[in-house]
């Protein structure tokens, strides 16, 4: 295999360029985490009602109260970092966060580079668009052009199910996806379905109706891959928040439903 | 555990690499010769007084050359729409690199244009040329000549630039290796690599635009 | 949970965040010139493995996207365990932008000196260090503040890129303003004012410099 001998050369260069000294110091998180008495949270600041900003440009929304239950569990003080859908991973993966609370979704090829918590908030991605545009099922996107964020389960799923002839367009995070959508630049999105409310309650400007929904997928907190002390940590936490009611408080707030019992 | 560098997934995109560096590639020939175009426009409305162009050109440049290159793209991605016109984004990177580069190029060879000795264009006329061939060969194809280094460096500068079009989803290089990075979640590599590609682009380009220079501007006219 | 935005809501937090633009602006500019000095003497250093490092270094930063740079600072040196949060990775990518910049035009300034004064110094029997402050570098930076405030104006730009390493400057500010409130066309508008009222004085100032330094000199 000449090519890989290449990049395998190429690789090494590129580790002597930066000097491949020790590395990233990942003995445990959760260890560290307490010493610092700070949890670092990567959480969402253009999905609502997971993330959004009000006018004093903090972020609120049922991630953020997630993050903040967690943290008060823990007994540590917690730092909120806004994040996109494109880079919250490589923001766990190169340890600048400890956990992700983004509404992300799981897949096989997430669960190669991270971990992931139990279940804590429920989504449903779909298609969504005018309420005139007649579309029921992935082959008569046939011709349409549909925005998604790059790197979101939603992309992932489109892209496999969509017919060739539909153009989907990828942006970079859920703002530009949505601006471009409110804007006419794309017939139809793909989003998730509170996501497509929250949006319909805050804009008259262009509605979202569902077209269909691609899949169930609930929200994850992403752990760094082999800390299984905090991750055990987080799911106690998530356990208990959804016998006490904590959890369901949450989502009665930011998704107008109470949490469905199979979550 | 120390970091592993695995750069195997470059033969499995190498497809979409070579999309998005022609891409980038298309979007810099487009730009380049649009904004000259322009440029040239620019600089002789400005340098001659042409009313009303040439006012309307220096409030053009100046709004092009003091605003960021992200923002202008912005603004008429997902701002035009909102006055009624929608470009894809296609159209909407080439419309904000031609204009961005025309600013500049404007000024770039208005300074050319200046720098040419006003004896120089007198001679010309008693030699009997007439005004176009006294503009084109005693004025323009020198100021070009003598700009061309300056104007060269302005084209790969905002070939450069053109990386942030992915923000609005245009599939540029940039655009690709966020794609990659979002599959493969090889974050590092992806950008190692596409930041040698770019450097690779930018010595081949400059290339490429000091040979034009040399055979396109400096040949002598044909008698 | 309806969220309301007034205009003033707008104006102010844009305002405040454009207040980051400028200090990271400044930041960069102040390290940026500092390393850019080094850089220059190295770059016209008679030393020839310097001064090819140093033509290196130019070439590097000059020869990629801005973008990709900081991309690499961010994400890339967390995996040798060098983390840099969002607002220190802006910072030191537009510096090392900056100085590679400024380095390449004040060489530029430093070789347009004319050579008969390098010889006519060297006849003085003037040390190297001395003919470089005495007769060298003060031509040089004559020649050289035009261009150098016109830079500031890119470096001024140049913070709207580290937009999309997320920090919170004027531009993803913007943004995050244009998703809360729908009106993209709004907000865009504004940011660019607010990057033009930053950066046409310093446009305006760098092309009066230039006027000044070319006008024939009377006395």
């Amino acid at each position: 295999m000449k090519v890989s001998h290449m990049f395998h050369s190429l690789a090494l260069v590129g580790a002597l360029a930066l000097g491949s000294f020790a590395s990233v110091a990942q003995a445990d998180v959760l260890a560290n985490i307490t010493k610092a008495n700070t949890i670092k949270i990567a959480v969402p600041q253009d999905f609502p009602p997971f993330g959004s900003v009000g006018a004093d440009m903090k972020p609120t929304g049922y991630d953020i109260d997630v993050a903040n239950l967690i943290a008060k569990e823990l007994g540590t003080k917690v730092e909120l970092v806004p994040v996109t859908s494109a880079n919250r991973i490589p923001f766990l993966t190169t340890g600048k966060v400890d956990l992700v609370i983004s509404s992300m979704g799981k897949n096989p090829d997430r669960e190669k580079v991270i971990d992931f918590s139990a279940a804590y908030a429920p989504f449903f991605n779909g298609v969504f668009g005018p309420a005139d545009v007649k579309i029921s099922k992935p082959e008569e996107l046939a011709g349409k052009t549909i925005g998604v964020t790059r790197g979101s389960i939603e992309d992932l799923e489109l892209s496999k199910i969509a017919p060739s002839s539909a153009t989907i367009k990828r942006f970079e995070d859920n703002n530009g996806t949505i601006t471009a959508y409110l804007s006419g630049q794309t017939q139809l999105i793909a989003t998730g379905n509170v996501v497509a409310a929250a949006v319909n309650e805050r804009t008259k400007l262009r509605s979202l109706s569902v077209k269909f929904l691609v899949k169930n997928s609930p929200c994850f907190v992403g752990l760094a891959k082999g800390e299984t002390a905090l991750q055990t940590k987080v799911n106690d936490i998530i356990q208990k928040a959804k016998k006490s009611g904590a959890l369901n408080e949450i989502s009665k707030r930011w998704l107008h439903a109470s949490l469905p019992t199979d979550l | 555990m120390a970091y592993h560098f695995d750069f195997n997934f470059v033969p499995d995109y190498a497809g979409m690499l070579a999309h998005g560096i022609g891409y980038t590639l298309g979007l810099t020939l487009l730009g380049g010769t649009l904004g000259t175009l322009i440029g040239i426009g620019g600089a002789i409305s400005r340098t001659w007084n042409v009313r009303p162009f040439a006012g309307l050109y220096r409030c053009y440049v100046e709004l092009f050359r003091n605003t960021p290159f992200l923002v202008q793209l912005f603004l008429i991605f997902f701002g035009l729409p909102s006055l009624g016109i929608k470009l894809t984004e296609w159209q909407a990177a080439i419309l904000a690199m031609v204009l961005n580069l025309g600013a500049y190029s404007t000024e770039i060879i208005r300074a050319g244009l200046q720098a040419i000795p006003k004896g120089l264009i007198e001679a010309s006329e008693s030699l009997a040329f007439t005004r176009w061939q006294t503009f084109f060969y005693v004025m323009l194809r020198p100021a070009l000549l003598k700009v061309w280094p300056a104007l060269s460096s302005q084209i790969v500068i905002t070939m450069l630039g053109s990386s942030v079009c992915s923000q609005i989803s245009a599939e540029e290089l940039t655009f690709v290796a966020n794609f990659i990075q979002s599959r493969n979640f090889r974050a590092f590599e992806t950008y190692f690599l596409t930041t040698a590609i770019y450097f690779a682009l930018a010595v081949i380009i400059r290339q490429a635009l000091a040979a034009i220079g040399r055979y396109a501007i400096a040949r002598r006219p044909q008698a | 949970m309806m969220m309301t935005f007034t205009l003033w809501d707008i104006i102010r937090n844009l305002a405040i965040s454009g207040l980051l633009t400028i200090v990271l602006s400044v930041a960069a500019f102040v390290f940026g010139g500092l390393a850019g000095l080094a850089v220059l003497f190295a770059r016209i250093s008679k030393i020839r493995a310097i001064n090819a490092s140093a033509r290196l270094y130019i070439e590097m930063f000059q020869g990629t996207p801005l973008l990709m740079q900081l991309f690499i600072l961010f994400f890339g040196l967390s995996l040798f365990g060098l983390d840099l949060p969002a607002w220190l990775a802006a910072g030191v990518g537009l510096t090392l932008f900056t100085s590679a910049f400024l380095a390449e035009i004040w060489r530029g300034c430093v070789e347009s000196v004319p050579r008969g004064q390098w010889e006519a110094s060297t006849s003085l029997a003037m040390t190297y260090a001395e003919q470089m402050r005495h007769v060298i570098l003060p031509q040089a930076m004559r020649m050289a503040i035009a261009p150098t405030v016109g830079f500031a104006v890119q470096v001024v730009k140049g913070t709207a890129v580290t937009s999309i390493i997320g920090f919170a400057e004027l531009t993803k500010t913007g943004s995050m303003l244009s998703n809360a409130t729908y009106q993209p066309f709004l907000l865009y508008s504004l940011v660019a004012l607010g990057y033009f009222i930053l950066c046409y004085p310093l446009s305006w100032y760098a092309q009066r410099l230039e006027r000044k330094v070319h006008a024939p000199r009377t006395n």
